[in-house]
């Protein structure tokens, strides 16, 4: 029996370090290979304060767990704020964890390499799989909050979450802390647990199997390493004679996961009914395996025939492994009406909790009803601009028009005066502009190397405006977007938006003033659903503390959490994509991929939308459905637009003025008709010697 | 005094540099710290303890051919069965280290698990045999080490600038894409490439064996070879020299020297460590090493 406890302390010990890990790696996509160095600090830090200092258990675990936190961010700051490759980060952990370590063995509180013996033995399976339960349920909570949110999408792709405004530094550290404290938790129940401790314990081998761990249960899963883990653990005691071997097989299943697994046994879920036949039959294979060498034995023993003990000990096998996988089966729908009733119980219980009845549901609807009357779209044309629409009735679909933007919004800002600039001459179109531009660019710069980018390029943007940036390829359009919203720095000039010079600005601070956009190669967060996205760019709006988001406060998380569920929902419904919300997002097809984008970019509540070639890839139907839609925002989410865009129809019929960008340089300005008829214009897209040929 | 340290620095160092090198040269064309370098180094020096000691008595210079060939072969199936997949895929960086630090771990406890962790001599080369200039005496060891190593790279760099093989490598630095369009067999070009590493390393490997033991861990991911190859810039041949250098004179020179009474070395490993750690932080492409940014 003390055998067994031994087995399931460890499991429950290692299964807390691991995940720790987890949380960080598995979600962040940040290695972390000295994570043996904070079980380290957790594990001397409570033993000195149990064994020198007789300080209670509890306390001590929890001085542990601080102290580790700390050191992490004291490794976490400097690394993580030089923005390390990610496998720069990954080599500086690991020099921290051997430094650790050879301090801990030159250090005399901790008694250098003879370590620390005679610490008393308070981890009991008790305490250790509380510890566990407790920290299973808090990082599951964790991840369901923005804070989770947050760090999950920066693991998906850390550009695009700077460009809906998550500071990277603050997030990644926020992660390493828990990873850390959980990891040193792990070390000081280790430590009273097998009452001694040394440095050499606390070795790259240890942070191997943690990372062995995390890889195989599954990077963005929280059950999948923990299992994992678990049966690293177990699996070993099962084959005694090989002791030596284990962690050859590790290394073996690591190189083998990551070539041809890479989402290791849970990836990107959790442990649920529909998986456990798979883990069954894991068990089953293993625990099978297990067998043979003593059926074997224990056949030839009593009869000695090698066939026929070959024979027994394959069957003995193949019978555990197939009764295990039985078992998973019908356990898996056995647990089909459990699993329903669970639903139903837990989301009744979760609305009486929040207090969220029937009233407050209604209320919501009709905010949600008066919002939409609000917004909905008068038909007003105004008549100077029929005169514009009459020009591309031709070649667009008649009606998508109705309700100009310029025009409505003129008339609901009335203190607001409007200049028309007509080119009188041609008698043709007319534009409106605004005396406060939203954003103004002066003498933009931009060199890579020794290529010029963009050359001196200043342009201004009205309020409600929606401006077409085209040129040929290269010509620097997206490396404008890129300087705008800070990816970039700027090499000269300024940019004003609203009346603030915001050319140094941070990204998130970018985002923070009111300017959002998409990719011109779509960056989602691809294993997050279609609704997580946008509930992901939601962040700034969820109004709770971190310490609440842990403990899923009923009184204050739930009623945040739905508010955000369903804004955005409402920002999925205006691009159309509200009945694939629970998809994820890398399975979308393209067209409603670049849909998302907007909706995320959406819920950004921006001033400013940068639209970096949205009806890439489009077909022609596609294109009319996104001009309709860009149409659309731009009149009921009172936004000014800039557009980047090869398809010329777009660009034409949705902006009546364009600029044309060529070598980083403005080299034309002015509405569909004058760029159409623009001979640099042409000259630029076709080269000149095609052009002579045309003209 | 001084000058005995330097040069047993130097001596290190070189072959630092040499271990080193096959970590560089990886790196400048798969992007990814192939951590199993250290695994396929141990292998060389085991090798030469295999043909040298235990099985045959086959003499210095035949037993550091066959552990190149064989740590060379070594290599090369190490890059087919772990890296070959993902490289195709085009997996992230990080999965390839990954993969390299799951074939470190395993090869080292294959040695604990089948040879065990008995430290084994490599018969002295040149015996205890020692030259005296002036004060100094140095060991021709140390010397011959000095001078292989230093050979071993000259005749590489003439592998990369003089032989078709060696552009390809070159430019596949620059653009594996650009290479493999303009018809270079990439698979080819790999193989060659991790060979060329995998036989550099058996050669470290046996000096290393010859001056120090052989054991399963002389190689360990933690190695000082690779920090030194981080601290010239990983991907660049000159860093590797340079790097590896410059650590084994470091590592020389700590070990003499004392702070307030206490002897410094047993922080040498924490001095390695701690220039790993703040020049990534403030320099992370090293001293020669090309700085490579993400389009987006």
């Amino acid at each position: 029996m003390a055998y067994l406890e031994a087995i399931l302390i460890n499991v429950a010990i290692y299964a807390i370090a691991t995940l720790g890990l987890a949380i960080f790696t598995g979600y962040t996509g940040l290695f972390s290979l000295g994570h043996a160095a904070f079980m380290a600090v957790g594990a001397y830090a409570a033993s000195i304060l149990t064994y020198f200092y007789k300080v209670p258990f509890l306390i001590a675990l929890l001085v542990g767990v601080v102290l580790s936190v700390l050191v992490s961010f004291l490794i976490g700051y400097p690394t993580l704020r030089a923005r390390l490759r990610s496998d720069y980060f990954a080599i500086a952990t690991l020099g921290f964890g051997e430094a650790v370590k050879v301090i801990l063995e030159n250090f005399d509180l901790t008694q250098g390499a003879r370590g620390l013996p005679g610490i008393q033995k308070f981890s009991t399976l008790g305490n250790a799989f509380l510890l566990l339960a407790v920290a299973v349920i808090l990082c599951r909570n964790f991840l369901r909050t923005t804070y989770g949110r947050k760090i999950i999408a920066i693991g998906q792709d850390p550009v695009a979450a700077e460009m809906i405004g998550i500071p990277l530094l603050s997030n990644q550290l926020l992660s390493l802390g828990i990873s850390a404290g959980l990891a040193g938790l792990a070390g000081g129940l280790l430590a009273h647990y097998t009452t001694f401790i040394q440095p050499s314990i606390f070795s790259m081998d240890l942070s191997s199997l943690i990372t062995a761990g995390v890889v195989c249960g599954g990077m963005g899963s929280l059950t999948g390493p923990v299992t994992a883990v678990a049966l690293f653990v177990i699996i070993p005691e099962l084959f005694r004679g090989f002791a030596l071997w284990r962690l050859v097989f590790y290394g073996m299943l690591l190189v083998i996961i990551i070539n041809w697994r890479p989402r290791g046994l849970f990836g990107y879920e959790e442990l649920n009914r529909k998986n456990l036949p798979k883990l069954f039959s894991i068990v089953g294979i293993t625990g099978g395996l297990s067998l043979f060498m003593p059926t074997y034995r224990w056949v030839i023993e009593s009869r000695g025939y090698e066939i026929f003990a070959l024979f027994v000990a394959g069957v003995t096998v193949g019978a555990v492994t197939g009764l295990f996988g039985l078992l998973g089966k019908g356990l898996s729908l056995a647990l089909a009406p459990v699993a329903e009733r669970y639903h139903s119980v837990r989301s009744r219980l979760g609305k009486r909790l929040t207090g969220l009845g029937e009233e407050n549901e209604q209320a919501l609807s009709s905010i949600k009803e008066h919002r939409f009357r609000e917004t909905a779209p008068s038909k007003k044309v105004c008549p100077s601009d029929a005169t514009f629409l009459a020009g591309k009735a031709a070649d667009s679909k008649e009606g998508l028009f109705s309700g100009d933007p310029n025009a409505e919004r003129g008339a609901r800002s009335a203190g607001q005066h409007i200049e028309s600039i007509g080119d009188a001459e041609s008698g043709g179109p007319t534009y409106y502009r605004e005396t406060s531009p939203i954003l103004e660019v002066r003498e933009l710069r931009k060199n890579f190397g020794g290529v010029v980018a963009v050359d001196g390029f200043s342009f201004y943007l009205n309020k409600g405006e929606l401006l077409g940036l085209i040129g040929p390829n290269g010509s620097g359009k997206t490396t404008v977007f890129n300087l705008i919203s800070s990816v970039y720095p700027v090499d000269g000039g300024t940019i004003l938006f609203q009346d603030k010079d915001i050319t140094e600005w941070g990204p998130t601070e970018v985002v923070g003033a009111g300017i959002a956009r998409t990719f011109q190669n779509i960056r989602l967060f691809g294993s997050m659903t279609v609704l997580e996205n946008v509930q992901a760019a939601l962040h700034r709006e969820g109004t709770y503390s971190l310490l609440e988001g842990f403990l899923q406060w009923p009184r204050s998380v739930p009623r945040v959490e739905r508010r955000l569920r369903d804004e955005s929902r409402r920002l999925l419904s205006i691009v159309g994509l509200e009945k694939e919300s629970d998809r994820r997002a890398s399975t979308l097809p393209y067209g409603l991929q670049r849909k998302l984008e907007i909706a995320r970019a959406l819920a950004l509540r921006p001033r400013l939308l940068l639209l970096d070639e949205p009806a890439a890839g489009m077909n022609p139907r596609e294109a009319s459905e996104l001009v309709e839609l860009i149409q659309r925002i731009h009149r009921d989410e009172d936004l000014s637009i800039i557009l980047i865009e090869h398809h010329m129809d777009v660009v034409m019929s949705l902006c009546p003025r364009i600029l044309v960008l060529n070598f980083g340089r403005l080299i034309a300005e002015g509405t569909p008709e004058q760029i159409q008829g623009n001979p640099l214009v042409l000259q630029a897209y076709l080269g000149e010697k095609a052009y002579a040929v045309v003209r | 005094m001084f000058i005995q340290t330097i040069i047993t620095g130097l001596s290190i160092g070189s072959v630092y540099a040499l271990m080193a090198v096959g970590y560089s040269l990886v790196f400048s064309v798969l992007n990814f710290s192939n951590f199993a370098h250290g695994a396929i180094i141990t292998l060389g020096a085991y090798i030469a303890w295999a043909v040298m000691v235990h099985y045959l008595q086959v003499p210095f210079f035949p037993a550091l051919l066959l552990s190149m060939g064989g740590a060379g072969i070594l290599a090369f199936l190490n890059e087919r069965i772990a890296y070959s997949t993902l490289r195709r895929r085009r997996a992230p960086s990080l999965y390839l280290m990954i993969s390299a630090m799951g074939v470190a771990i395993s090869l080292q406890n294959l040695l604990y698990a089948t040879i065990g962790a008995k430290l084994y001599a490599l018969p002295p080369v040149f015996a205890m045999d020692v030259v005296h200039i002036g004060d100094l005496t140095i060991s021709k060891m140390d010397i011959f080490a000095f001078v292989f190593s230093a050979l071993t790279i000259a005749v590489l760099h003439l592998i990369l600038i003089r032989t078709k093989v060696g552009v390809a490598i070159r430019a596949a630095a620059h653009d594996m894409e650009m290479v493999s369009v303009l018809g270079v067999n990439l698979d080819v070009l790999v193989g060659v490439l991790f060979f060329l590493a995998g036989s550099l390393g058996g050669m470290a490997g046996v000096f290393m064996g010859v001056k120090y033991m052989v054991y399963p861990s002389m190689g360990w991911i933690t190695n000082k070879a690779y920090i030194g190859a981080v601290i010239g810039g990983l991907g660049s041949l000159p860093g590797a020299i340079v790097g590896g250098l410059l650590l084994g004179l470091l590592e020389a020179l700590v070990s003499v020297s004392s702070l307030g009474g206490t002897s410094l070395s047993t922080y040498r490993d924490v001095f390695s460590f701690g220039i790993l750690v703040i020049l990534l932080i403030f320099k992370p492409t090293g001293f020669f090493g090309r700085h490579v940014e993400d389009k987006l």
